[in-house]
């Protein structure tokens, strides 16, 4: 089976400003794709290029095994999008904004739209100007649900959402991923990708710096592990010794050290040496994971490695 | 903002905090006329350079007693009145005298539609749009950004009153009275200033009071000409119920009287205080007028459905204004016939009297046609909004393709403005049928608006261009609005050949001369070319937002 978004080396340019600068993205059919980067990196480009809103610049762009700037209208009819920023028709209600967007698709699961109307708790009667951007951001989700699609590109679909319907609408993407579509979410909770996505994208000023499955992403970095050992001062001595054990730090009888994961056999012996009266090791979150992606970002921000 | 404030105050000194309800006036009327200056400044010498050539023009055109004394006679029709004005110094016509009655309402629009535009703007866009709510959350009084947005407007008013004065003075004119002219004209602009700002409290979107600030401009041009035609010299109530019609009577040039812009300033001020007392009792982001539910379920059926749903106000609004326009004069064709045939002196200018009603009418349809053709420019401009806004994303990211997107918008501007001038030749020819008692007008005055389709088509073609190939300057095409109209009524004031791309300078001015077919047939396929330029254009073009 062919990917359903094959991007390689895109180039896009605004001006003298280089929105994209090369960059790869493969996702792959039926699978939930994080897309990860600080606003500005690139992803909204991203996502107008593979619409075919934006002309690439330079660079293969494949969705769904077509070229979305040649032959919009067949590739839409098979994909639905979400922005991050809905803006609708002041003067239409969000019930008919729902029906009119299915119509222009050619159609829409009727059971289908009403259920997520309930389950997103949208009161459908309302005019667009009067809607928060929560609601807006509902309507655009449910218009998008509701199509028979195979791939949904989401740009951060759930800024305006409060927790709860944040956790309806990750319920509703595991069931769209269930059925076997394939979905893009661009995102900046990352609690939510973490939960959702198989495979993620970090990208950079224009470029994909990282991309794998999570397990994968976190092989490459370290576990954080605290330990309240008997003998603190006798381990760091110990811990110093192994190559891959980091930033290693003593407070009272309590050890925290950062650990590589080909070292994690080698500290886990040394704190077993020592009398551990206490341990929690946890994987770098996607968060950990993204944020070392930006370390001098941050070091320049003025705040500290995590 | 806080920065600045304490830059600019005395070292060890803490400025006075500001409070009450008009606190942070001053910043906000700053920050206003920054973001407007370079329309202003269009405005202005858009304004300035017309009335300069204008005035120009008509000293070089009527320059011997005897010419003037033809053209008083020619402009006390009632046809010409009603799109002039009150007559003042008919009997001993001087170019201040014509300049005056004929331009000074002419001037006078455009800077009072300025105003509109600038009002809501200022008041009701940066609420709809949230900004307000930012900048109501510093120390800033409630009634400040109000204030604020008033003396912007009135600000650029002054402003394109500044370059008016100074465009008049470099001609014969007498100083004092375009110091009275360019009064009145800046007068009535702050009149309709203030009424719009009334109406926006009322409504919650910016549209909405832009368009019942352009009904107040509409709705006083009206009344000042039934009252001119009515009571020439301002002796009609009709004129007195009009800020134009308090303007006009100030009579520059000829009377030179200041006390009719009491009227204005007195209606200025009620308005002001009128809209100062609303926006105290309303909730910030509301009207007084409510929102109420809608229906749940879809009847919009497609892109059709979406674009008349979207037009539907719009489409109305401007046809009820070109059809009543159309009506208006259609029933005045009586007093000008008996006008041309009381007056035997003017066949001499004007040829038969036959003649000289054919040639009123075809200037009065291609003034109905250029309103037309700005309806059709508003209809396309709605389709760039929706591109920036990020509505037109949502309907592309749909399998619509782009030409059907703006295609379908373009067709039903065309099918609408058709409609239009359709309608409006028929009204214009049953008034004119009723009051000549001649029913074969209906078929000629038809048939001539039928023949200004193309142009109008023309002036719509050059919007969807702008859109397609050049979106940043899609705003121009009401340049080519200004300048359709300009040529279509001052044509034989300006230099030879300067209406040569308007397009109704090339198609046949009917009633009075026979159909061009082939004439009509190459405006025709000039606006189509231009259509579809601009079809190719927003398929090969990036879509903005």
């Amino acid at each position: 089976m062919t990917d359903a978004i094959a991007v390689r080396g895109l180039v896009k340019t605004f001006g003298r400003r280089r929105a994209l600068d090369g960059l790869d993205l493969t996702v792959r059919t039926g699978e939930v794709h994080g897309f990860l980067g600080p606003n500005g990196a690139g992803k909204s480009t991203t996502v107008r290029v593979l619409l075919g809103l934006l002309r690439a610049d330079a660079g293969d762009v494949a969705l769904l095994g077509g070229d979305p700037w040649r032959d919009p209208v067949a590739l839409h009819r098979r994909l639905a999008y979400v922005p991050g920023d809905v803006t609708l028709w002041p003067q239409l209600t969000g019930g008919e904004t729902i029906d009119l967007l299915g119509r222009l698709r050619g159609g829409l699961d009727p059971r289908r739209r009403d259920e997520l109307v309930e389950r997103f708790e949208l009161d459908p009667r309302v005019r667009a100007r009067a809607y928060s951007k929560g609601n807006r951001q509902k309507v655009a989700l449910v218009a998008a649900l509701a199509a028979d699609v195979e791939l949904l590109l989401m740009d951060e679909p759930t800024s305006g959402l409060d927790p709860l319907m944040g956790a309806v609408f990750q319920e509703v993407v595991r069931e769209a991923a269930a059925e076997g579509r394939t979905v893009l979410l661009s995102s900046h909770v990352l609690a939510e990708v973490e939960a959702l996505a198989a495979r993620v994208t970090i990208i950079r000023r224009g470029r994909a710096v990282s991309t794998g499955t999570l397990d994968d992403l976190r092989g490459l970095t370290r576990t954080t592990v605290v330990a309240g050992l008997a003998d603190a001062a006798g381990a760091r001595t110990a811990l110093d010794g192994i190559a891959g054990a980091h930033h290693v730090r003593v407070d009272d009888d309590r050890v925290t050290l950062a650990a590589d994961a080909p070292a994690l056999d080698a500290v886990l012996g040394v704190l077993a040496a020592h009398g551990v009266r206490s341990v929690t090791a946890h994987p770098p979150t996607l968060e950990d994971l993204f944020l070392r992606e930006y370390s001098d970002e941050l070091a320049t921000l003025g705040v500290g490695e995590r | 903002m806080t920065t600045t404030a304490s830059r600019r105050s005395a070292p060890g000194r803490v400025a006075p905090a500001p409070h009450g309800p008009l606190a942070g006036t001053g910043r906000l009327l700053r920050l206003a006329l920054r973001a407007d200056r370079w329309t202003a400044a269009v405005w202005a010498v858009a304004v300035a350079g017309t009335a300069q050539v204008s005035v120009v023009g008509l000293a070089g055109l009527y320059a011997t007693p005897a010419d003037l004394a033809a053209r008083a006679a020619l402009i006390a029709s009632p046809a010409a009145t009603a799109l002039a004005g009150p007559g003042y110094g008919l009997d001993d016509y001087t170019l201040g005298a014509m300049t005056a009655n004929e331009l000074g309402v002419w001037l006078a629009v455009p800077v009072a539609i300025m105003a509109v535009l600038a009002v809501a703007r200022h008041l009701r866009a940066p609420e709809e749009d949230g900004r307000l709510e930012l900048v109501r959350s510093q120390p800033v009084g409630r009634a400040a950004p109000v204030a604020a947005g008033l003396l912007a407007t009135a600000s650029e008013v002054l402003a394109v009153g500044v370059l008016l004065l100074a465009a008049l003075l470099t001609t014969e004119l007498d100083p004092a009275g375009s110091a009275l002219l360019v009064a009145s004209v800046v007068a009535a602009a702050l009149v309709v200033a203030a009424a719009t700002a009334v109406a926006a409290q009322l409504t919650t979107h910016a549209r909405t009071t832009n368009a019942l600030g352009l009904a107040v401009v509409g709705v006083a041009f009206v009344l000042r000409a039934v009252g001119d035609v009515h009571g020439p010299r301002s002796t009609s109530a009709w004129s007195w119920l009009s800020p134009f019609g308090w303007s006009q009577a100030t009579a520059p040039y000829t009377l030179d009287r200041w006390w009719p812009l009491g009227v204005s300033a007195a209606a200025a001020a009620a308005s002001v205080a009128l809209a100062a007392v609303l926006v105290r009792r309303r909730d910030l982001g509301t009207g007084l007028l409510p929102d109420r539910p809608g229906p749940a379920r879809g009847r919009v059926g497609g892109l059709v459905g979406l674009t008349w749903r979207r037009q539907r106000t719009s489409v109305l609004a401007w046809g009820a204004g070109v059809v009543l326009t159309a009506g208006l004069v259609g029933v005045l064709a009586s007093a000008v016939v008996r006008f041309v045939r009381d007056e035997p002196s003017l066949s001499v200018l004007l040829g038969d009297p036959g003649d000289a009603v054919a040639a009123v009418f075809g200037l009065y349809v291609v003034f109905v046609a250029v309103l037309a053709g700005a309806y059709a420019a508003t209809a396309v401009g709605a389709a760039r909004a929706d591109e920036r806004a990020g509505r037109a994303t949502a309907v592309l990211a749909l399998p619509v393709g782009r030409v059907r997107w703006l295609g379908t918008q373009v067709a039903l501007a065309a099918g609408a403005a058709t409609t239009m001038m359709l309608l409006a030749g028929l009204v214009m020819g049953a008034g004119a049928a009723l009051t000549l008692d001649d029913a074969s007008q209906v078929g000629r005055l038809l048939g001539a608006a039928a023949g200004t389709v193309p142009g109008v088509l023309v002036v719509l073609g050059v919007a969807t261009a702008l859109v397609g190939l050049v979106p940043r300057a899609s705003g121009a095409v009401w340049s080519y609005v200004a300048y359709t109209g300009t040529v279509g009524m001052f044509a034989a004031l300006l230099p030879a050949g300067a209406d040569a791309l308007s397009p109704f300078a090339h198609l046949a001015s009917r009633p009075g001369e026979p159909f061009d077919a082939g004439a009509a047939v190459a405006v025709t396929a000039v606006a189509a070319l231009l259509v579809g330029a601009g079809l190719l254009g927003v398929r090969r073009r990036d879509l903005d937002a």
